[in-house]
């Protein structure tokens, strides 16, 4: 069974060295990277449309799977819990194969891309939601109910708000790391940020280049991070409510 | 209607082992203010959640208004919409205002329009002497106005019995007063209240009767000056002399 | 019934004894054969065929894509050889630079920046982008062409190496153990900062009280209380490591996941092979998770709380 080792930057030439004084020394060629700036612009949209996609994705199976592990009846609770641990096991590049290659859930990458990014969110945001919900405290649920509310009633318009609300710093956090991982559906050739980079400088054989490009897009990753990052906890301060451990 | 409104019939629980109620009978007429007092660990707030059966009772019957509402094809939420609980902790929703935690089951309980909720919280709002307050939420609330608006909470939703697990209990001390003299106004206007407290001087001008519960059994029941001054027992005689030592004579 | 009560019903003793027998049975089955496997493939022991499975798949009756997926268990388990080597070797030389990078943070005075910025923008960009950097922007692979001739880089050759001819090891390898190191340390930079600044301040006044210096108080009393709050932390770093160490796969190391990959996509048999793959990363991931379940437990000390999450 051979296992192709030979090396994918085989026409690099050059080292550390060269590399680093071409750069820091001479002339670091930020030309190109201009040139190229509408298929980085293109790419940014793309990283930023699979994020959000998937995040959605993530949202819309996280919530309720968090709220099964909290309420649902060992029949359902076992299940959705074993999903989840296995899904939070598995590295997410063998996610992407399977959703592409396995489910086959579309012949489209950037699909693909989606419901494994969406998937692998949707099992960590389950333990964001969890963790929320165990955190707002029993009594919540007991005067929820002891109005005469359902059970679902009060899940939905008692426990969920308010963990909602505990659940953005997680969350914050969850969106990083979903920004930063679609650029490893570069696997299945979806032309985001790191895979647009990869084709500026392999297809058109500027590896010369390679590190200008790679830090360009760095640049991009970085400030697509903090931005979220300031918004999201904008957000917090905005829906925020006060409240107090006892009330 | 003879009926009493509130009947309770040989209500057995457990945890376990644990042996919490056995065997608790009584029952409450229209109007009836009862103190329901005993040690810690002895079932009080056991007694009081089988009652709108936020604990489920393991055996026995309970009645209100003549129909029965524990044990088979009963509906708990139709049980709970006709008994309001008042916490001790108070429970108010952390993500609601206080005439939101009001509003919400006036609207999805009862059914009310978003409009007719809202004047609805508010009278009971002003009822507890809260309608300033209206718009803030439960942190920005001290501890004795939490604890008016769990009240009014609870009387929103029109019940015919209204429990209390000691209502005053988490309060600073000066914070009491203004809990307490909310439930003597409803005492007076004739609400049914089955209340768990400490404060004995409540109990003595607002409680028509009062029942002592050791090891979940009722010990005692009888008018409260009967309780304080000609106990038949003398667990209940210490109980009561010890804890009118640490609650007071009179409440603010 | 209650949630906490509930949980208390889920959570009874008997429940986890049987789930452990079984989970430390599997556990036995799987390290022993990886250990077995990877003896054989080093020709350590005086039997089996390196890169040959036990009894051919054909003798076990297996077609199509399971025998496949038998075929290359060999090489499967010496990918998840290289697997392990990068998370145990990246997570502790990330930790060595990480309690410096922490401490910095916490007490430094113009340090302090450095190490914000340092982990701010490793944690800000993509760790495969961090990969592509090295190996593509700075051509690190290179680099280490040159080195492995001299002494201190050569290692042991493994059986799958030689196929490199006189290189005898992988240089992407040493360049995705250098990633996967700066990319660990800035992680557990955080991790150790938010337990540093978990420990109550007046231990170091306590410290200072006493006549220890600031060096020595962060030393001696801060350091050892926040290690322990950082356990949890340093159990998501490790599964993380484990999981993301398959992003070596685009930098030509030959670990789990391209092990996997190039058999399928020359067989097409990717159910069988991902599967396969998708076990053992469970596996790993299981066995980790639960030892350092097992080291929390042994270390706590009473009164010391935690800290959890990577971002
Ligand atoms: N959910 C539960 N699970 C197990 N045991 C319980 C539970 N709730 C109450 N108990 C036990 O039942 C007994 C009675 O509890 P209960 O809360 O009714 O007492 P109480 O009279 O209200 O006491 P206190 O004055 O302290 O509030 C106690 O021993 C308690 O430990
Ligand atoms: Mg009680």
């Amino acid at each position: 069974m051979a296992v192709e080792l030979t090396p994918v930057a085989a026409p690099l030439q050059g080292g550390l060295v060269d590399a680093a004084s071409r750069f820091f020394l001479d002339n670091p060629d930020w030309g190109y990277v201009w040139s190229n700036r509408d298929a980085i612009l293109d790419a940014t949209v793309v990283t930023v449309q699979l994020t959000f996609v998937s995040i959605v994705l993530g949202f819309l199976i996280g919530l309720p799977a968090g709220v099964a592990e909290v309420y649902a009846p060992a029949w359902l609770r076992v299940p959705v819990e074993t999903v989840g641990v296995v899904v939070r096991a598995v590295p997410i590049l063998v996610i992407l194969i399977y959703m592409f290659y396995v489910f086959s859930v579309s012949s489209s990458p950037f699909i693909a891309a989606t419901f494994a990014l969406g998937l692998r969110s949707g099992a960590y945001q389950s333990q964001i939601f969890r963790g929320a919900i165990q955190s707002v405290g029993e009594g919540q649920m007991e005067a929820a109910r002891s109005v005469g509310m359902s059970k679902l009633e009060a899940i939905v318009y008692v426990i969920v708000p308010q963990s909602l609300r505990r659940s953005i710093p997680g969350f914050q956090n969850e969106f990083t790391i979903v920004l930063k991982d679609t650029s490893i559906a570069i696997i299945l050739g979806v032309t985001e940020l790191l895979g647009t980079a990869e084709d500026l400088f392999l297809q058109q054989n500027r590896t010369g280049t390679a590190l200008e490009l790679i830090l360009a897009i760095s640049l991009v990753y970085f400030v697509l991070t903090v931005t979220t990052n300031r918004g999201l906890e904008f957000a917090g301060d905005y829906f925020g409510v006060p409240t107090g451990e006892n009330a | 209607m003879s009926d009493p409104l509130l009947r309770v019939e040989d209500l057995h629980k457990s945890y376990g082992d644990e042996t919490v109620l056995r065997g608790i009978d009584f029952e409450l007429e229209r109007g009836d203010v009862e103190i329901l007092s005993g040690p810690s660990g002895s079932g009080k707030s056991t007694l009081l959640r089988c009652v709108n059966r936020l604990t489920e009772p393991d055996s026995g019957t309970i009645y209100l208004d003549g129909e029965r509402v524990s044990g088979a094809g009963t509906d708990v939420n139709e049980l709970r919409r006709q008994v309001g609980m008042v916490f001790q902790d108070f429970n108010l929703f952390l993500h609601l205002t206080a005439a939101e935690n009001i509003t919400l089951g006036l609207r999805r309980v009862k059914g009310l329009g978003k409009a007719e909720a809202r004047e609805r919280a508010m009278e009971h709002l002003d009822r507890v002497g809260l309608a300033d307050q209206a718009g803030s939420y439960p942190a920005e609330l001290s501890g004795g106005q939490k604890q008016r608006v769990g009240i009014a909470r609870a009387l929103a939703m029109d019940p015919k019995l209204m429990l209390f697990d000691e209502p005053t209990s988490a309060l600073d001390p000066e914070l009491v007063g203004e809990v307490t003299s909310v439930m003597r106004e409803l005492a007076d206007e004739g609400m049914t209240m089955l209340v768990v407290t400490h404060e004995m001087g409540f109990a003595r001008e607002a409680a028509s009767r009062m029942m002592f519960l050791d090891q979940g059994q009722i010990v005692e029941r009888g008018p409260p000056e009967q309780l304080f001054q000609h106990p038949e027992q003398a667990r209940t005689a210490e109980f009561l002399q010890r804890i009118t030592q640490l609650h007071g004579g009179e409440s603010t | 019934m209650s949630y906490a009560e509930d949980l208390r019903r889920v959570r009874t003793r008997e429940g986890r004894s049987v789930g452990s027998m079984v989970l430390i049975a599997l556990g036995g089955l799987f390290w022993g054969y990886l250990l077995l496997r990877w003896l054989i493939n080093w020709e350590w022991v005086p039997f089996g065929t390196p890169g040959e499975p036990l009894v051919s798949p054909e003798t076990l009756g297996l077609t199509g894509g399971t025998a496949t997926a038998f075929q290359s268990l060999p090489q499967l388990a010496e990918g998840a050889y290289i697997t392990v080597l990068i998370t145990v070797l990246s997570i502790l030389l990330g930790l060595v630079l990480a309690v410096p990078l922490s401490v910095a943070r916490v007490y430094g005075r113009w340090t302090k920046y450095l190490s914000l910025s340092f982990t701010e923008l490793i944690r800000g960009t993509p760790l495969i982008a961090q990969l592509y950097l090295l190996y593509y922007g700075l051509n690190l692979s290179q680099f280490f062409r040159g080195l492995t001739q001299f002494g201190p880089f050569t290692v042991r050759t493994p059986v799958w190496a030689v196929d490199l001819g006189p290189l005898k090891v992988q240089t992407a390898l040493w360049v995705a153990l250098i990633g996967f190191t700066i990319n660990s340390a800035a992680y557990q930079a955080e991790y150790i900062r938010s337990a540093i600044e978990s420990v109550d301040p007046q231990q170091l006044v306590a410290a200072r009280s006493v006549g220890l210096t600031q060096r020595e108080g962060i030393l001696h009393v801060v350091l050892p209380q926040t290690l322990r709050f950082a356990i949890p932390g340093w159990t998501n770093e490790l599964v993380y490591l484990i999981k993301y160490s398959s992003l070596a796969t685009f930098i030509t190391v030959a670990e789990l996941f391209r092990r996997a990959d190039a058999v399928a996509s020359d067989t097409f048999d990717y159910t069988a092979m991902f599967t396969v793959v998708a076990l053992v990363y469970i596996g790993i991931v299981i066995t980790a998770t639960r030892l350092m379940g097992y080291v929390e437990d042994r270390v706590a000390l009473p009164g010391l709380g935690q800290t959890r999450g990577r971002s």
